[in-house]
């Protein structure tokens, strides 16, 4: 069954191709990965399937509905989470609240019952706080779930985003270089960590990364782009004898 | 009681109304706010005229200049809140100019420059406090309730916002709505204790006063807005012989606060039972440290 | 008739385009509204004022002084309020409420000091009219108009013709690449400031003399912001035409309809701009980078 299928994807910026012509299939429970030198477009396809920008051409579709140009909070709300390459959580919020926020999915009290608070309200709003609590849990960060997010430290702000989009119960989840800055042993426990999230929650994955070894042992299926335009892809064994690629990228390695 | 302290009271009601509008929509949801003169103007003038022309009784008028506010605020979101700060920020300053142009200029109806006179004293403290406590109270739960979250994640990131399914678009049009109705409130019960209101009464000055209120007290506490309209209101009236250097002060304290410490007096702080429960024992320990230092450290 | 109001327009279309070229100048290198600008404004009309009156300065010094004043009062207003927050990384929300503190401070600070009392600048430009046919020119006006074209001109030059200028528009574009390129980006705020002051103070000294100078003339910069959303915010070509236009729509709208109908105008002009074309006439909203 496919999870997410891309066709023929472009998008320009004022005379420059920042995607061009970017196809790709992702089956569901997959991890699928782009990869590509700095600036080749991989963010810039995220924030397509996102709706952050919207395509000049091409399709999207999502779970067999087209969802090529819709906002990005529908987007979300219908079940692709994703997580940001320069981390955006909410620096006032605590790591706890940050996962709050993002639960508000899970009830449905109204703008109304905000203002004048209602037994549903009260119930919902202690579903939020256990549920948020358990994903605290999940990535590790109990010790510290009142702490504002802007003071933790950078592999924990990393876990929470992450945390933050699980809230959100996706389907698929876009990782936007999630092992950035990570040493070889963070890395390790990274790969651990999003296989296990994978297993729990039944996630399919996609993901952008320069961490070669991470993608090479996680991946099913990568595709590897420069200059906007899909140069190959494959299995990881495939990609990495693949002579193109090789020239275009993988030999400075990682 | 004085009726000098019962209209510091009126008064700082009055503002805290207003300044609980601004609070949500410019502090909790970070959209830039500056043309609230012109909400209060449009609740004070329809709401006046109602009773002065039609001759209406308070609590319809009242009503009608709190509803027509908020349609108003809802009408101007469409054009205006899909814009970047600046731009939404020049667009309500544009916009509060243009209501008190428009007020000078239907002589008419709305008596010009000279504006309404003669309002009947209808805010009487027995209704405006327990409005005003009520209101604080409703607005506290906003904020604490998940709509309230989602205000603070628009103002905190969009992107980030719209990326866990928050519709920006439509939260931000609910704290400006809002906003329209309490100035609107405001406005009415503006005009109904003065006893006579004028466009030069709304004009930027009012505007940056209740933004000051906002941005003393925390952008991001209602216990720090309610603070603030107290002491804002009440300090000039007590310093009342300063009146210009007031302004002077002002403008360095508004200054003073965005370098020095731009949450305001009590940043997020919030009174309810649990932080003052832990005031209280951060207080206590805070105090027990000390007896240890002074009575053992020296030993 | 027609014709006698488009040339007032253009008079004072002249006026707001220095005001908003100096305002789009800062905020396209810093995005931030520096709401400030008509204290400078208002400064350098005093600075003006108080060189032709208190020091008996020829109107070149007069004109002069106040170029440098409002330099100076823009540096200073920068350093104060500005800086400490760029600094920290602070959001756009916090500087725009920092400039409306200064704003506040300086027009109060003028009032309580000065006093509100208007003042008139000395008819300094006293020869005859210009006519061409039915049409009129007042000296005054043609003065204004010279002044203005040559200030526009100058700036022109300065930032499109000269290394420093490169800088300013690389550091307009992105600040932290051209910082990569070892482009000093205190030096470029600074330098920008003052180029915005200048104009300021010579828009300030080209309103005292056409109408009157008081503590809270720099409300007029609204006229400004109007001039640079509707050109395009960001855009200095864009602040050009914007005011232009504003200038000659907003006069010929108050002498066909009623003068108290100008400022309505304008801010309808505004909203229309901003429902029909956000980005302005000349301007490309930057999306954010996600």
């Amino acid at each position: 069954m496919e999870r997410l299928s891309i066709q023929g994807l472009c998008k320009n910026f004022g005379g420059v191709k920042a995607v061009d012509s970017f196809r790709c299939v992702i089956p569901d429970k997959g991890i699928h990965s782009i990869i590509g030198p700095n600036g080749a477009g991989k963010t810039t396809i995220f924030n397509l399937i996102t709706g952050v920008y919207k395509p000049d051409d091409g399709r999207i579709t999502f779970d067999g509905v087209d969802i090529t140009g819709k906002q990005p909070h529908v987007i979300a709300r219908d079940g692709i989470a994703r997580t940001f390459q320069n981390i955006r959580l909410f620096p006032e919020f605590s790591a706890l609240d940050n996962i709050k926020t993002a639960c508000h999915l899970r009830s449905n009290y109204s703008v109304l019952e905000g203002f004048v608070p209602s037994p549903r309200r009260g119930r919902q709003e202690r579903d939020i706080h256990d549920h948020a609590m358990e994903l605290v849990k999940t990535v590790g960060l109990e010790d510290r779930a009142l702490e504002m997010a802007r003071n933790l430290p950078y592999g924990h702000q990393r876990r929470l985003e992450i945390a933050r989009a699980l809230a959100l119960k996706p389907k698929l989840l876009l990782l936007d270089e999630p092992a950035a800055g990570m040493n070889p042993d963070e890395t390790r426990k990274l790969m651990d960590f999003i296989t296990e999230i994978k297993e729990r929650f039944e996630l399919t994955i996609l993901l952008i990364e320069h961490h070669m070894e991470l993608v090479m042992e996680l991946c099913d299926y990568i595709t590897v782009i420069d200059f906007g335009k899909v140069i190959a892809e494959g299995t990881p064994a495939e990609v990495q004898a693949n002579p193109v690629v090789i020239e275009a990228y993988l030999g400075a390695g990682a | 009681m004085s009726g000098y302290v019962q209209g510091l009271i009126s008064l700082s009601c009055i503002n805290l109304i207003a300044v609980l509008g601004l609070s949500l929509l410019t502090g909790f949801t970070g959209s830039f706010c500056f043309g609230q003169a012109g909400f209060l103007a449009i609740g004070a003038y329809v709401s006046a005229l109602m009773t002065v022309k039609l001759h209406m009784p308070f609590a319809v008028s009242l009503l009608s200049g709190m509803l027509a506010s908020g349609v108003v605020a809802f009408l101007l979101g469409f054009p205006t809140l899909k814009l970047k700060g600046d731009y939404f920020a020049i667009a309500t300053l544009g916009f509060a100019e243009a209501i008190r142009l428009l007020i000078e200029n239907l002589e008419k109806v709305t008596g010009g420059s000279r504006g309404v006179p003669s309002i009947p004293n209808e805010t009487h403290l027995i209704a405006l406090v327990p409005i005003t406590l009520i209101l604080v109270w409703v607005m506290r739960n906003y904020i604490s309730s998940r709509h309230g979250r989602n205000c603070i994640a628009v103002r905190e990131d969009e992107i980030a916002a719209h990326a866990i399914a928050v519709n920006v678009f439509r939260y931000k049009q609910i704290s400006f709505f809002v906003n329209g109705m309490l100035a609107g409130l405001s406005g009415g019960f503006l005009a109904h204790y003065v006893g006579f209101i004028q466009p030069s009464m709304f004009g930027i000055q009012k505007s940056t006063e209740l933004i000051v209120m906002v941005i003393f007290g925390g952008m991001h506490s209602i216990t720090g807005a309610l603070l603030s309209a107290i002491v804002l209101t009440s300090l000039p009236e007590v310093l009342r012989a300063a009146a210009a250097w007031r302004l002077v002060v002002y403008g360095t304290a508004v200054v003073f606060i965005m370098v020095v410490r731009p949450e305001g007096l009590l940043g997020s702080w919030e009174l309810s039972v649990a932080s003052v429960r832990s005031l209280c024992s951060d207080t206590k320990s805070l105090i027990s440290k000390c007896y240890k230092k002074v009575f053992h450290g020296a030993a | 008739m027609f014709w006698q109001e488009i040339i007032n327009g253009i008079s004072i279309g002249g006026v707001y385009a220095l005001m908003a070229v100096g305002y789009s100048l800062v905020y396209s290198v810093l995005n931030f509204s520096n709401f400030a600008h008509g204290e400078v404004l208002m400064v350098g009309a005093y600075a003006g004022f108080y060189g032709l009156t208190a020091l008996h300065l020829p109107f070149s010094l007069a004109l002069g002084l106040s170029i440098i004043v409002g330099g100076l009062v823009a540096i200073l207003l920068e350093k104060i309020g500005y800086r400490p927050l760029r600094m920290r990384n602070a959001p756009t929300l916090y500087l725009m409420i920092s400039a409306m503190g200064l704003s506040i401070f300086l027009q109060n600070f003028v009032m309580v000091t000065i006093g509100p009392n208007f003042r008139n600048y000395p008819e300094v430009f006293a020869f005859d009219p210009i006519e061409f046919g039915s049409l009129v020119i007042g000296s005054l006006d043609l003065v204004i108009f010279i002044i203005t074209i040559l200030s526009l001109a100058v700036l022109t030059w300065f930032i499109y013709g000269t290394r420093l200028g490169m800088a300013i528009q690389a550091a307009a574009y992105n600040m932290r690449t051209a910082t990569l390129m070892g482009i000093n980006p205190d030096l470029v705020v600074m330098i920008v400031f003052a180029m915005a002051g200048s104009s300021a103070g010579i828009a300030g000294v080209m309103f005292g003399m056409k109408y009157t100078v008081y503590p809270w003339m720099g409300n007029i910069t609204i006229k400004a912001f109007i001039a640079a959303v509707v050109g395009g915010l960001g855009s200095l070509p864009g602040a050009v035409v914007g005011a232009f236009l504003l200038g000659i729509t907003e006069t010929l709208a108050a002498a066909f309809v009623s003068s108290a109908f100008r400022d309505l105008f304008s801010f309808a002009l505004m909203i229309l701009i901003i429902i029909v074309r956000p980005s302005g006439l000349m301007g490309v909203i930057a999306k954010e980078k996600a």
